[in-house]
């Protein structure tokens, strides 16, 4: 097979895992307006009211993404990694887990490698509960529970993920 | 001495891989005894980020010298700063360049067409685009399914009521945020969602307890990710993490809530 012709494919199935979700939505609105026309409008009203609400805190994600796809790149969350324990280690794994973006599994064979490499299992923890924390999501984060509850959750998250990184590293000890 | 050769089959035969980064194997061979070992390479189904991960293989495997096709720059530049030495411009089978290599007749050829790195975008005057490009595809891929959350979310709005929601969100602080851990825990994908459902919840008057345990157990427990965390990380660690951070999530609903309130009371 080409390659063009097995990218096209990958990229086909991606549309359609990615579409799946809200085409199963909308074919529920298109019954539901089939059935009872009034309650469709409705619920479609509604949505638009969350549409526009998050529609400028979606904007400034944007730009959060692009300066972070700019100026963090895997090399250096590597680089967090490569040290060792200690207060240091945990700072680093943490801070790694906050600015690592994409999908956890996308996150898995780097992390095995760095496993098979010596990374303690409680850094591994924090590192992917870390990720809890999204730096690019805050405008949106804020738009809805505002400022200083964010500030409240990120910190009680930070100091949570450290503490669950720890009993999790205890507890998985082979 | 230990060479790795970037290779398209796991054995001696293999054809040399002509990338660096994403190769399907590394064949790892004994300068001396040519005894040899093959590794697949992580990065070589990932879009992004391959190159990170077969330097950290590389690396772990504690090889002097690599052996490939073609290598970036900036790779390079990784792999002298830990001690590899690397020979670009090799080809034919995994033996063939091993045994030029070691007849001297391999020697590092420079390409001309060096691709931009964007995995450390140093030096890279592409950077700008390459990170506008991979910007945007991260904010296009988030957008089908917050606008299916919003659209279910309006859904909700018009087919259910306060009281039905409140069966399960009785209004009891410990049993809804437990109920919270477990609805984010069954979740997953992009946190935007959650932060989209938990106001929603919010607005229908469920705790500000339950909506952190959602939020935070979105992320941090995934039962649906659990078969690949076990497959990468092994059976006791995802399990025991997952376990460990499903009540993290309570911990962090509670500790979090109170001390907004008592802030909020107090300034």
């Amino acid at each position: 097979m080409s390659k063009d012709k097995s990218e096209s494919i990958t990229w086909k199935n991606r549309t359609v895992r990615l579409t799946l979700f809200p085409v199963l939505i909308l074919t529920i609105y298109a019954v539901l307006f089939a059935v009872m026309p009034e309650k469709a409008i409705a619920a479609f009203k509604s949505s638009g009211k969350i549409f526009l609400n998050i529609i400028i805190p979606l904007g400034f994600v944007f730009i959060l993404l692009l300066a972070f796809n700019l100026f963090l790149k895997p090399a250096h969350i590597v680089k967090f990694f490569g040290k060792k324990s200690g207060i240091k280690g945990i700072m680093l794994s943490s801070a790694a887990g906050i600015i690592s973006m994409g999908p956890v599994f996308a996150w898995y064979p780097l992390l095995r490698e760095l496993r098979e490499k010596g990374a303690a299992n409680s850094l591994m923890a924090i590192f992917i509960n870390s990720r809890a924390i999204k730096p690019f999501l805050l405008p949106v984060m804020i738009s809805y529970f505002g400022l200083r509850y964010v500030t409240v959750l990120t910190a009680v998250t930070v100091a949570g993920t450290i503490v669950a990184g720890y009993i999790t590293g205890v507890l998985s000890r082979d | 001495m230990k060479i790795a050769v970037s290779s398209e089959g796991p054995d001696l035969e293999s054809k040399v891989g002509q990338r660096f980064g994403t190769s399907k194997y590394f064949v790892i061979v004994d300068k001396e005894t040519m005894d040899f070992e093959s590794v697949p390479n992580p990065g070589a189904s990932s879009s992004s980020g391959s190159g990170v991960q077969a330097i950290v293989l590389v690396v772990t495997k504690k090889v002097d010298t690599v052996l490939t096709g073609y290598c970036s720059p900036t790779a390079m530049g990784h792999l002298n700063k830990n001690g590899i030495k690397i020979v670009t411009g090799a080809g034919g089978s995994v033996y063939d360049a091993v045994t030029r290599y070691k007849k001297s007749e391999l020697r590092n050829i420079p390409k001309a067409d060096h691709k931009p790195d964007s995995w450390t975008g140093e030096n890279n005057r592409a950077a700008p685009t390459i990170a506008f490009k991979s910007s945007a595809r991260q904010f296009f891929n988030l957008l089908p399914t917050l606008a299916g959350v919003v659209l279910l979310i309006g859904l909700f709005n018009a087919l259910m009521s306060k009281e039905l929601l409140s069966l399960v969100f009785s209004g009891d602080a410990f049993f809804d945020t437990l109920w919270g851990a477990c609805f984010g825990s069954i979740f997953a994908g992009n946190p935007v969602n959650s932060y989209v459902i938990g106001g929603q919840l919010l607005e229908y008057d469920v705790s500000l307890f339950a909506v952190t345990a959602v939020i935070v157990a979105w992320v941090t427990v995934g039962l649906v990710q659990i078969p690949a965390e076990i497959s990468a990380l092994g059976r006791k660690f995802a399990v025991v993490r997952n376990v460990v951070s499903f009540f993290m999530s309570i911990a962090v609903a509670g500790v979090t809530v109170v001390l907004f309130n008592f802030i909020r009371w107090k300034f």
